[in-house]
């Protein structure tokens, strides 16, 4: 083992080793893109994360790590895409319109019971769920279909395991509403496997 | 009384370890007496193990695009 390779990471990040960072490239890059697609649209979220990256290149050396590098990354890509919304007159709506309910709200008798209870599933660990091709091809199909503002929150919640508490911050939005936000998106996924255990079909 | 409508926020809040040790006992109180919320928290266990792994990877060659445009900026 070399000194270089001796080093802690970040503060060979901060003296600026390339190699570092194009490491640090290759594995967030593919998580940073997923966040900034729940923003904007293939191209432009590619180019918003590419900004974002050059920005981090620049910036590195005032990291302080009050934050977890994955978040101070994060956090960078958002606001590059909320400043593009802005530039475009557009916005993220991170509220939660009361129109809208959890999928599960049918499912309750008015005294509160299960008026059509949970059906079994086949699988009974993620690995046995992840096996079945065509689910997993299914949660990813509903995952992109559910509105922009459930799909971000859990994709930085469920699928990043980003903090709760960094979530609300990064975002700018309260707890409780983060809160609903993540559940309507997991009563929507635990509906569509339960469908697809029924029927077979996405 | 908790009610099995309540259970899907509440088992939520009992895997993300955010919960007062007096809703967790009303909760495990229900669980004991229900068997389809106990199916429901079990399940939504599995799914919420299988999410981690649903992320994308990005293509080398989105990697590369990064990268060269890191070398224009240097």
């Amino acid at each position: 083992m070399t000194d270089a390779d001796a080093k802690d990471p970040l503060a060979r990040l901060q003296e600026g080793d390339r190699a570092a960072f194009d490491q640090l490239v290759r594995r967030h890059h593919g998580a940073l893109l997923a966040v900034a697609r729940s923003f904007l649209s293939g191209g432009d979220a590619e180019e918003a994360v590419q900004d974002a990256w050059i920005s981090a290149h620049r910036n590195i050396s005032r990291f302080e790590g009050r934050s977890a590098l994955k978040t101070w990354l994060t956090r960078i890509v958002i606001n590059e895409c909320k400043m593009r919304l802005r530039k475009a007159g557009r916005e993220i709506n991170l509220d939660i319109s009361s129109d809208e309910q959890d999928a599960l709200v049918d499912r309750f008798k008015d005294n509160g019971h299960w008026r059509r209870p949970p059906v079994a599933w086949e699988f009974s660990t993620p690995e046995q769920l992840l096996e079945e091709k065509d689910l997993q091809r299914c949660l990813k199909h509903h995952l992109h279909a559910m509105p922009e503002n459930q799909r971000l929150v859990l994709e930085l919640r469920d699928i990043q395991g980003h903090g709760f508490d960094d979530i609300c911050n990064m975002l700018d939005i309260s707890a409780s509403n983060a809160r609903v936000l993540l559940h309507r998106a997991r009563t929507t996924l635990f509906a569509m496997v339960e469908h697809y255990q029924e029927t077979g079909e996405c | 009384m908790l009610k099995c409508r309540d259970v899907p926020q509440h088992a939520e809040q009992l895997l993300a370890g955010d919960m007062t040790p007096g809703q967790r006992f009303s909760l495990r109180m229900h669980l004991l007496m229900c068997h389809h919320c106990r199916r429901y928290l079990r399940q939504l266990r599995v799914l919420m193990g299988a999410l981690p792994q649903v992320a994308e990877d990005s293509t080398d060659e989105e990697v590369r695009r990064v990268l060269d445009r890191l070398d224009r900026q240097a």
